[in-house]
């Protein structure tokens, strides 16, 4: 008798937990959680969780809560496909989210027309995602072209002329440079480029590639080092003295917290970094706001992938409550209508492009310092690159 | 091409070749010894990373007692590993030894982000070695030479302790006849058990001695091992010598590949493999498979 008190006391409880028995609105994540990169997968977990956590505070979307279910994809795309594919098929999700790496992307981007499944994607950068067109697939982070052409403009206000590039060695590192120096040829015909070095993804040797470049004598440098490479790549040139010989070291992913944290003390002063978000800027409340929560509940800074994901999951929700429906067709006209959905993030303004899904918004760039108060290197002198300086033309038509 | 800077990229190909060298003569030496192929030889490699950075906490000034403590307890935990997890793998079939030790690699893995989170670890350069050294006109970071050092100091001790010690003629004897040397009523396990803990003790302190120049994360252990693995493909699985000899080529490849063919640099690693497992598939210092009857 006991025990079936009990029983129905949990049920009851269980319906209230699940606001009067809806069902909630499932969201299968797919993130890197293991391996070389499972930091940035964490930071993104959690960006989505605290969103999550926000929306089911005030009630949901639609009056469902959302559920999150979080997969490690382990940033390969056998296993990106296999985990969307269960995600959809066993769990039901509602929608996709996330995704670290481009190719993850890239290859579970055909299960959205497949499945009629919308994804969100919040972290892969390959311009060639949003460029294919795919009537349910949407950014709502920046891309690698904005990006790079980011990098060109303010390169483009630099006194200086002889330009190198130091990059890993796969698409991400290779169109970036392409699409950086196009751009700064445009801005400022008389650039030339005197290096180009192209270390493997995942070296831990970077000291010949660093005697190349510097024997090259290049005035700025271009890099799209990332993730570990950046943190060992950074404390290997320091030690050449490549920082003192270069005038400006131009890196769009180098203010990771990811990069910036493991560097400590250590990190090289001056240099011209991005990272899609910054959590010291804007200095509004809204951001305040964030970060404080973020802190309280994971106890570190947001990244700019939290920060990202956090955005994302926010604009998802906007959509769907937009579309009073979580059909991939009505969420779609939600994302698209009256010239884009518009999302204010911590960061600021997030305006998606309707015709290719892809978000723009202003760029935060600083050159690195350290500072009493943070036991990392933080941004200084602060740049902004508004939005319209990054509005690459697309093919994609609706 | 001026002879200072080809001088320079011949000491950055070096000192890239004896992290390469660190990273996996450890590897040679225990299959040499024992035929055992260890895929988890990243994972102590790492396991050497993240043991200094705890026995230091970060502090660059215990670097040196902290490589001491490392190679201890690298002996330490190679010795228990050899005892509870090898010893009784030794007369089944190989699938059984990778099967294994890639299950250590993938618990190691999952041990270490417990420990100390997903995230990048560095390590400052050590203060003897923390301003660089001026060569020729232009700065080369002094832990490299520290680098070269232990690198050679290794090559020699090993060297010695193989031809010029009675444990080491029975390792070199254990590569050619184990059934003769436990005729001979030597302790062939206890010898394994050496054998596994010294070559796990390497491992550790290789991957201590790196960090100060790299970053402990991980999943660098799947790395290192690939790396380990061309190198000791190229020079010849089983020898010490070989592994030299790999981690040299490879190192001055990179370093003059890429003045040459800056575009592709990152294959000629992968082309020297392909051409040795065409031409020597048993590496260039290796021993052909004697054929068994």
């Amino acid at each position: 008798m006991k025990g079936w008190r009990w029983l129905l006391a949990m049920a009851v409880g269980l319906g209230l937990g699940f606001t009067q028995g809806q069902q909630p609105i499932k969201i299968g994540a797919l993130f890197i959680l293991s391996g070389n990169f499972a930091g940035y997968g964490k930071s993104g977990s959690q960006g989505a969780q605290l969103a999550v956590d926000e929306i089911n505070a005030r009630g949901g979307v639609l009056g469902r809560p959302l559920q999150l279910i979080v997969v490690d994809d382990q940033g390969n795309p056998e296993v990106g496909v296999r985990e969307a594919r269960r995600l959809i098929l066993q769990e039901k999700v509602d929608f996709l989210f996330g995704i670290d790496s481009s190719s993850v992307a890239l290859a579970v981007a055909p299960l959205t027309d497949e499945y009629k499944i919308p994804l969100v994607v919040t972290h892969a950068a390959t311009p060639a995602l949003t460029e294919q067109c795919r009537p349910y697939v949407f950014r709502t982070s920046n891309n690698a072209r904005m990006d790079a052409w980011a990098a060109a403009a303010l390169a483009a206000t630099l006194p200086v002329k002889r330009w190198a590039n130091i990059g890993p060695d796969y698409e991400f590192g290779r169109v970036s440079w392409q699409d950086f120096i196009a751009r700064l040829k445009q801005l400022r015909p008389d650039v030339e480029v005197v290096s180009e070095q192209w270390p493997r993804f995942g070296s831990t040797d970077y000291a010949s590639f660093i005697t190349a470049l510097m024997r090259a004598r290049p005035e700025g440098v271009f890099s799209t080092l990332w993730a570990g490479d950046m943190v060992i790549f950074a404390r290997q040139a320091k030690a050449f003295g490549f920082f003192n010989q270069v005038k400006y070291f131009v890196n769009p992913v180098g203010a990771a917290l990811e990069v910036l944290v493991p560097l400590g003390k250590e990190a090289p002063e001056n240099l011209l970094v991005s990272a899609r978000y910054w959590f010291l800027y804007p200095n509004t409340e809204r951001n305040k706001a964030f970060v404080d929560a973020y802190r309280k509940r994971f106890g570190e800074y947001p990244s700019y992938n939290a920060q990202e994901a956090y955005a994302g999951m926010h604009m998802l929700a906007a959509a769907i409550a937009k579309a009073r429906s979580t059909q991939a067709e009505a969420v779609r006209k939600a994302f698209e209508a009256d010239g884009g959905l518009v999302y204010d993030a911590p960061e600021g303004r997030k305006r998606m492009r309707p015709e290719d899904h892809q978000v723009f918004e202003g760029l935060v760039w600083g050159y690195t310092k350290h500072t009493q108060d943070y036991p990392f290197a933080i941004l200084d002198r602060l740049r902004i690159v508004p939005a319209s300086d990054t509005v690459y033309p697309t093919q994609c038509k609706r | 091409m001026d002879l200072g800077f080809l001088l320079l990229q011949l000491l950055t190909g070096l000192a890239y070749a004896s992290t390469l060298f660190l990273l996996s003569v450890g590897l040679s030496l225990i299959f040499g010894a024992m035929g055992i192929v260890n895929f988890a030889h990243g994972s102590f490699y790492m396991l050497g990373a993240y043991l200094l950075y705890a026995f230091t906490r970060g502090q660059a000034e215990a670097f040196w007692q902290g490589l001491l403590w490392v190679m201890a307890a690298g002996l330490v935990i190679g010795t228990l590993v050899e005892r509870v997890l090898i010893r009784p793998i030794y007369r089944r079939p190989e699938e059984y030894q990778i099967l294994l030790t890639y299950a250590i690699l993938l618990l190691l893995e999952d041990l270490v982000r417990f420990l100390f989170g997903a995230g990048y670890r560095s390590f400052p350069f050590p203060p003897a070695f923390s301003s660089p050294l001026l060569l020729l006109g232009t700065a080369f970071p002094s832990y490299y030479v520290f680098l070269l050092g232990l690198a050679a100091a290794f090559a020699f001790l090993l060297w010695a302790f193989l031809h010029r010690t009675r444990l080491g003629t029975w390792v070199r004897a254990a590569t050619q006849d184990r059934e003769m040397l436990e005729a001979l009523g030597i302790n062939v396990p206890l010898l394994y058990t050496a054998i596994f803990g010294l070559g796990i003790a390497m491992a550790a302190i290789g991957g201590a001695a790196l960090l100060p120049l790299q970053a402990a994360t991980p999943g660098m252990a799947v790395d290192a091992v690939i790396n380990a693995f061309i190198v000791v493909v190229i020079g010849g699985l089983g020898s010490v010598w070989g592994a030299l000899l790999g981690a040299v080529l490879i190192g001055l490849l990179q370093a003059f590949g890429i003045l040459l063919f800056p575009e592709m640099a990152m294959a000629f690693p992968f082309a020297l493999m392909v051409l040795v497992l065409l031409l020597r598939p048993w590496g260039l210092l290796g021993r052909p498979p004697a054929v068994r009857t």
